[in-house]
């Protein structure tokens, strides 16, 4: 999200919304005639500047040979070009570095993208609309836990003397550490972080839905359609163009994934699948020797994928419908 | 094709938020609070009550009233949009109260049209028929055909959005017909449009209705739409039916004042104030200080009933208004040309006067602003209320 509010500067919006200007001249007056709103918006593109744009020339260091402390620009800065990145495709970590991100995220995708539509259809379509509402609330509830009290949490359910194992133990079964186990790590990342956002991602479609013109169902109740047949033909409809903005966003931010809740989890059982770019990038750049040049461009080249599936999905999907984010 | 009968139907919308206590303590020795001319009693707002109505088959009714006396809440009770709180409706000989919507064999246009927004409009037609399961082949058929009816083929593939508000409101009337259903309710179908338009469409739904084979129920404010549609019209206030009748019957004789005055334009002129007096055994009116001796068959109709002298108002339709120089004399407040008729406000003793009189032949000039005008008009034209009771004396 925030990248999409960085990525429509607005002082372009007054613009777009008149003829484009030819002269400089009709440029600065067009500017003038509309200067109360760009000073509304100028704090926002200040911020975005400074910490979204600034910092951008800092993946300088990335094809650097960069030690901490060093100046970026210096005469005795080592520019080395892709020095750092084919040590990262060659580096022994990179397939399972990229194979565990991926699938963490793509499954994650597959289970946490569709869960909050379907949660918000149903609300919807509830009679009691004050237990829609409760239920709404509650849902909305485990998104304000944060993520170190959330693995905590799991710890207390799923560790070794934690709830799970003293039900199993307590029925003669072995105890398991969970934590311990590489197979175990996968579900509990996905089922705990789309447990805790389901709620908060179907209030976007919950507030799309409650557009939708009421006579609509109606007209579909008088033609016949059941209660199941009018969520898939009025409702699904009217939300669809907000499925496919969300899409194009999860898509793009698809190998995104940070590093905090991973290496919360992370133990030396579970290294094998729990190891991902992010916390990679983390490690080498801020622990041991740190080797920021490096991270910096493991990072951007993370970064550069994410781009690149982002305009693959808008690309496709504005080929295949009438929605897109430009 | 159906006939309906709705007896003694009553609605309660039910209060949302429980009825504050204090207020009723304070109110306690009066439960029933007359709030914007409906009644609020303790168990919700009265849409509507005491509504019973027989529909023949085939037949073409209007619900009319002003906003808010419950014409919606009627129709959307009969399409089982709405539960019935009280009262019996059939369609046929089926009572209907408890049956679901899609199993009563209905359709019904909305005002704002509710197409789907994301269907063709051919899509749009055939939903209703896809649900139901009908072959392919058959679906095509009857949407080809209904488009035929509705002049709306040339748009068959185009999405709702592409349309303009004629052709919706077509649409949406094609999605009502094309499964022939028994009943076809309509609400305010064309409010949405301008004036013009709205017309022409008027036309159009006369002509549909001898296309196809259904009962029309349709709901307008609009008392033009009521008068040139409908085979009987029902004129509602405040959750009551004022009168049933044809065009014929409601205009020639309305019921009560509240009829009298909805239905016509331009209104018909209250003369308050009058008397009902009896000389010689000879009903006669006293108004604006003249007497004047009824027809003899208002004086058949008031002597059957054995009526009694009393204070009434007097009804007068505008062009029942004719120039008459032994009449009575008013002074022209405004004087409007309307082409083949002249519309008239005379100031006559205080009170507004509108007379219609036809042009041709009209001297123009003594019937501007600021002129005397003389008038009168045939007693049998004459409609005579109960100051009282509102009610029609005959
Ligand atoms: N859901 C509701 N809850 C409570 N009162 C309602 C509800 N719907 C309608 N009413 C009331 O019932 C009365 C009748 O409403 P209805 O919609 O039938 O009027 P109408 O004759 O169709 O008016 P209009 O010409 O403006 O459409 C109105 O006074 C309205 O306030
Ligand atoms: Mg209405």
């Amino acid at each position: 999200m925030a990248k999409v509010k960085g990525n429509s500067p607005a002082p372009a919006a007054p613009a777009n919304s008149v003829k484009p200007q030819k002269t400089p001249k009709k440029w600065l007056k067009h500017l003038w005639e509309n200067y109360p709103f760009l000073v509304m918006v100028f704090p926002a593109v200040l911020v975005v500047f400074l910490f979204n744009y600034l910092p951008i020339y800092g993946v300088l260091i990335a094809f650097q040979d960069f030690m901490p402390g060093d100046p970026i620009f210096s005469e005795y800065t080592q520019w080395i070009g892709f020095g750092n990145f084919t040590r990262f495709f060659t580096d022994v970590q990179f397939w399972p570095l990229m194979k565990n991100t991926f699938l963490l995220c793509i499954i994650g995708f597959f289970i946490g993208f569709p869960l909050p539509i379907i949660v918000s259809l149903m609300l919807n379509a509830m009679k009691g609309k004050r237990m829609a509402k409760v239920l709404q609330t509650i849902f909305n509830g485990p998104h304000f836990i944060s993520l170190v009290v959330l693995v905590g949490m799991l710890t207390l359910f799923f560790g070794r003397y934690g709830l799970v194992n003293n039900i199993v133990a307590s029925l003669g079964g072995e105890r398991v550490s969970y934590f311990l186990e590489a197979s175990a790590f996968r579900p509990m990342y996905i089922l705990s972080s789309n447990w805790q956002d389901f709620g908060w991602s179907a209030i976007i479609y919950i507030a799309a839905l409650s557009s939708v013109d009421p006579g609509q169902h109606e007209a579909a109740i008088l033609d016949g359609a059941t209660r199941f047949q009018r969520v898939i033909h009025v409702d699904l409809p009217a939300i669809m163009p907000m499925v496919s903005v969300m899409l194009i966003m999860s898509i793009g931010g698809l190998m995104g994934v940070g590093y905090e809740k991973a290496l919360l989890m992370q133990t030396d059982g579970n290294l094998a699948v729990s190891e991902l770019i992010a916390t990679y990038v983390y490690k080498q750049g801020l622990t041991g020797i740190p080797d920021q040049a490096y991270a910096t461009a493991i990072g951007l080249f993370n970064s550069i994928i994410n781009v690149i599936l982002l305009i693959i999905a808008n690309t496709t999907s504005k080929k295949f419908s009438e929605n897109s984010l430009w | 094709m159906a006939s309906l009968t709705l007896k003694d139907i009553k609605k309660v919308y039910p209060n949302t938020e429980p009825v504050k206590k204090p207020k009723k303590k304070k109110n306690n020795d009066e439960p029933v609070k007359e709030k914007a001319n409906l009644q609020i009693t303790e168990e919700g707002v009265v849409a509507v009550q005491q509504f019973s109505l027989d529909i023949a088959d085939g037949e073409f009714i209007v619900l009319v009233g002003p906003s808010g006396c419950g014409k919606s809440t009627t129709l959307r009770m009969i399409a089982g949009l709405e539960e019935i709180s009280g009262g019996e409706l059939y369609i046929g000989d089926r009572l209907v109260n408890d049956v679901a919507p899609k199993d009563r064999d209905i359709a019904m246009v909305f005002q704002n049209y509710a197409l789907y927004p994301h269907m063709t409009v051919y899509d749009n037609m055939a939903f209703a028929l896809k649900l139901r399961h009908t072959p392919k082949a058959e679906i095509d058929k009857k949407v080809k055909e209904a488009a035929e009816i509705l002049d709306i083929t040339q748009y068959l593939g185009r999405k709702p959005k592409a349309l303009s508000g004629g052709q919706r409101q077509r649409v949406a009337i094609g999605r009502a017909i094309v499964r022939n259903p028994q009943v076809l309710l309509m609400d305010e179908p064309l409010s949405n449009l301008d004036a013009k338009l709205r017309n022409q469409m008027r036309a159009e739904i006369i002509k549909l209705r001898h296309k196809i084979n259904t009962t029309f129920i349709y709901v307008t404010h609009d008392q033009t739409e009521a008068m040139t549609l409908g085979d009987r019209i029902v004129i509602m206030k405040d959750g009551f039916i004022q009168q049933i009748g044809t065009p014929q019957e409601v205009f020639g004789h309305p019921y009560n004042l509240f009829v009298a005055g909805f239905i016509g334009t331009p209104q018909m002129n209250f003369f308050t104030g009058c008397k009902l007096v009896k000389e010689n055994g000879k009903y006669a009116v006293d108004i604006l200080g003249k007497r004047i001796v009824l027809s003899e068959k208002q004086q058949a109709a008031l002597s059957a009933k054995g009526q009694q002298p009393c204070d009434i108002t007097v009804g007068v339709r505008p062009v029942h208004i004719q120039a008459d120089s032994q009449g009575f004399t008013g002074k022209v407040d405004v004087s409007e040309m309307m082409g083949s008729e002249l519309h008239l406000h005379l100031n006559v003793q205080g009170l507004d006067v509108v007379a219609v009189i036809p042009t041709v032949g009209l001297d123009l000039e003594a019937h501007s602003t600021g002129k005397e005008v003389s008038f009168s008009f045939d007693p049998s034209l004459m409609h005579l209320f109960d100051a009282q009771t509102e009610k029609n004396l005959i």
